[in-house]
């Protein structure tokens, strides 16, 4: 119970980070710059190992955007330049150009090379179509329906060749979810499509939402796993929670990854602990709130590290390794369920 | 019919004008670039957007809003009350914006745009039309912790944008344009909107524009009829039915056609949109009629936004 984990991506080291660039330039050439991704990686994993995370993630050292990797990777996109999404960050958003195919694995690739690193499970780390056509420019599906539901074949191949690969974790993130509350129900359908079949555990990612809006649906999206991001919301999704008849597993997210400061291991236990009033211990995967690729290694070093060390002194006080210090209440309820 | 953009145009285009506005703000971030600096450079930019315009065969051009994060920001960061919060999405876009947040009654120090129209249109001898925010925008788009009401919230806004579009008109600007997407969303308070939007044209010396973009649009028209508006551009792209609401609705102003994608690159065909001139020419006289992208080109790629700006002068020119 209580497993820790992470959403996906991890933050570059600066060797990567330059090698990239030069890489963009023409200075660095493929294989190189690939040795140094697997080093990135092979670091993260490591860290994670050692740190005691329970379900390791690869950090996707190798990918810039997380539409943009799998655009790059699928025939039928093609490359567009610089557009804004805000402030002063651009990117670039990929044209659907003709019918997306899958010629070969995408993520299989990297996702054996981590687990190969480390004994814990490793999640594989997807990015769910209705997410990947919301993000792109389309120039040949007939509708965004279509698009959403093509690209769904196209992910759920990648899942099923990452389940025969091994991976008892799935995770398709689909951050785009609640863009268009009137097209919650294709998301939905999409997402039915990528999972349908798996026996891996699956889980999905939902960020910046109208959480109020999409509560209602959250039980009939198609996964194992929902994960949201409760810390930059100040736990008021705990409210919101107490109120649904939620059975699903809780990917939770106890610490602010928008944030430099770095969250105290007390204040972490402290709101796992009213996780407990609202959740049972075993649905409850305590995480950072997303991808911590914003904030510096050492931040997100800083951050895992308080998540592994809160979540020890929770799942002692459940079982009764340690007194708890604090809402013994909250603690003792979860303990008799 | 004349052509005309909505807003903004792409800050950045790598074939074209270049890439040195998001340099110039990081560097103006960390203060290693002074105000000047930057401002050098959005002038750098703002004349090539005009020129690009001009050159594509726009009628009335915009300064492409170079210096714009966002639709509100521009407006609230300059007026006392508010205060500038987190990201949140704009509307049903992969584009954010921070949320204004109003914290005591808004007031307007000094003109907050003129200088920048100023310098656009010294940059052309095309008309060039100023543009703010409509007042329903500012006030849904913010988060309200003073009056907790609409009503004198908009009006206060309504206000401001009045005193502003007085001194753009005063300094020779043609047409002010107000944005309103927020009108495609929710079940905005109509009675309340149309109030606002005449209070923001009260005797403004200049044609004024009330442009919808995003959302549905079906209901809000019939709506806005007794706005004091000359102009009300439709985006009829993003609602495959908004076409049919302009088709049924009594016009009595001048009419914008929004009729290129600028939230997607796939390029439309002149039969295509000759197909939704023959739709609104029944309406609207051809002397009263815009033609124009759907919303603002920044959401494209700069070199697919200028491609629609072509097509979308190639399909009035050999409109029949």
């Amino acid at each position: 119970m209580l497993l820790t984990t992470s959403v996906g991506s991890l933050p570059k080291p600066d060797y990567l980070a330059k090698a990239r660039a030069q890489a963009r330039k023409g200075e660095l050439d493929h294989k190189a710059l690939r040795r140094l991704e697997e080093q990135a990686t092979r670091e993260w994993v490591q860290f994670q190992d050692e740190i005691g995370i329970d379900i390791v993630v690869d950090g996707e050292q190798y990918r810039g955007d997380m539409v943009a990797f799998f655009a790059e990777q699928l025939p039928g996109f093609k490359q567009s330049s610089l557009v804004r999404s805000y402030g002063n960050r651009y990117y670039r958003k990929p044209i659907i150009a003709d019918k997306v195919r899958r010629p070969r694995p995408v993520t299989v690739g990297w996702w054996t090379f981590a687990q190969s690193l480390t004994s814990r499970p490793v999640k594989g780390m997807l990015t769910g179509p209705y997410t990947i056509m919301d993000w792109s420019f389309n120039e040949y599906y007939p509708s965004r329906r279509a698009t959403a539901l093509a690209l769904a074949g196209v992910i759920h191949e990648e899942a099923k060749d990452l389940e025969r690969a091994g991976a008892q974790y799935i995770q398709i993130d689909e951050p785009a979810i609640s863009t268009r509350l009137d097209e919650i129900d294709l998301a939905i359908e999409a997402l039915g499509v990528v999972t349908k079949g798996l026996r891996a555990k699956t889980i999905t990612h939902i960020c910046y939402g109208n959480f109020e809006a999409l509560a209602p649906k959250l039980m009939k999206l198609p996964v194992d796993q929902i994960d949201l991001e409760f810390a930059n919301r100040k736990f008021e999704l705990f409210g919101a929670f107490k109120r649904l008849r939620f059975t699903k597993e809780v990917g939770l997210g106890v610490v602010d990854v928008h944030s430099h400061r770095l969250e105290s291991v007390e204040e972490v236990a402290d709101n796992l602990r009213k996780a407990l009033a609202v959740f049972k211990p075993e649905q409850i995967y305590p995480d950072p709130d997303c991808g911590l690729k914003t904030r510096t290694p050492q931040e997100a070093k800083d951050k895992l590290r308080v998540i592994v060390q809160a979540t020890r002194i929770v799942r002692d006080e459940l079982n009764g390794a340690r007194k708890p210090s604090r809402r013994p209440a909250a603690v003792a309820a979860a303990r008799k369920r | 019919m004349l052509t005309t953009v909505v807003g903004n145009f792409p800050k950045v285009a790598e074939a074209g004008y270049g890439t040195a506005v998001i340099g110039a703000i990081n560097r103006w971030q960390k203060q290693e670039l002074s105000d000047g600096g930057l401002e050098d450079v959005f002038q750098d930019v703002t004349r090539a957007v005009i020129k690009e315009q001009e050159a594509a065969g726009i009628d009335v051009v915009t300064d492409g809003q170079i210096r714009w994060e966002d639709l509100v920001t521009p407006l609230a960061r300059r007026l006392e009350g508010f205060e500038i919060n987190g990201l949140e999405r704009f509307f049903d876009n992969n584009v954010y914006y921070r949320r204004p947040i109003l914290h005591k009654t808004p007031v307007r120090k000094q003109p907050i745009f003129l200088k920048e129209y100023l310098f656009a249109r010294s940059c052309t001898s095309k008309p060039v039309k100023a543009v703010l925010p409509g007042p329903y925008t500012v006030v849904a788009l913010s988060e309200d912790r003073y009056y907790r009401n609409v009503r004198p919230f908009l009006r206060s806004i309504a206000e401001i944008l009045n005193e502003e579009a007085r001194t753009l008109a005063k300094a020779g600007a043609v047409m002010i344009q107000f944005d309103e997407p927020a009108l495609g969303f929710g079940k905005p308070p109509m009675k309340d909107v149309v109030e606002a939007i005449n209070i923001a044209t009260t005797g403004v010396q200049a044609k004024t524009a009330l442009y919808l973009y995003f959302g549905h649009l079906d209901g809000t028209l019939p709506a806005l009829r007794p706005c004091r508006v000359d102009l009300i551009g439709v985006d009829v792209v993003s609602d495959p039915k908004a076409i049919t609401a302009v088709r049924k609705q009594k016009w009595t102003k001048e009419l914008a056609l929004g009729c290129v994608d600028a939230r997607n690159t796939k390029l439309e065909s002149v039969t295509e949109l000759h197909a939704l001139f023959d739709v609104v020419k029944r309406v609207v006289p051809k002397g009263r009629l815009y033609a124009n992208p759907n919303c603002g080109l920044e959401f494209l790629p700069h070199e697919q936004a200028r491609q629609k700006l072509n097509r979308l002068v190639e399909a009035v020119r050999r409109y029949k």
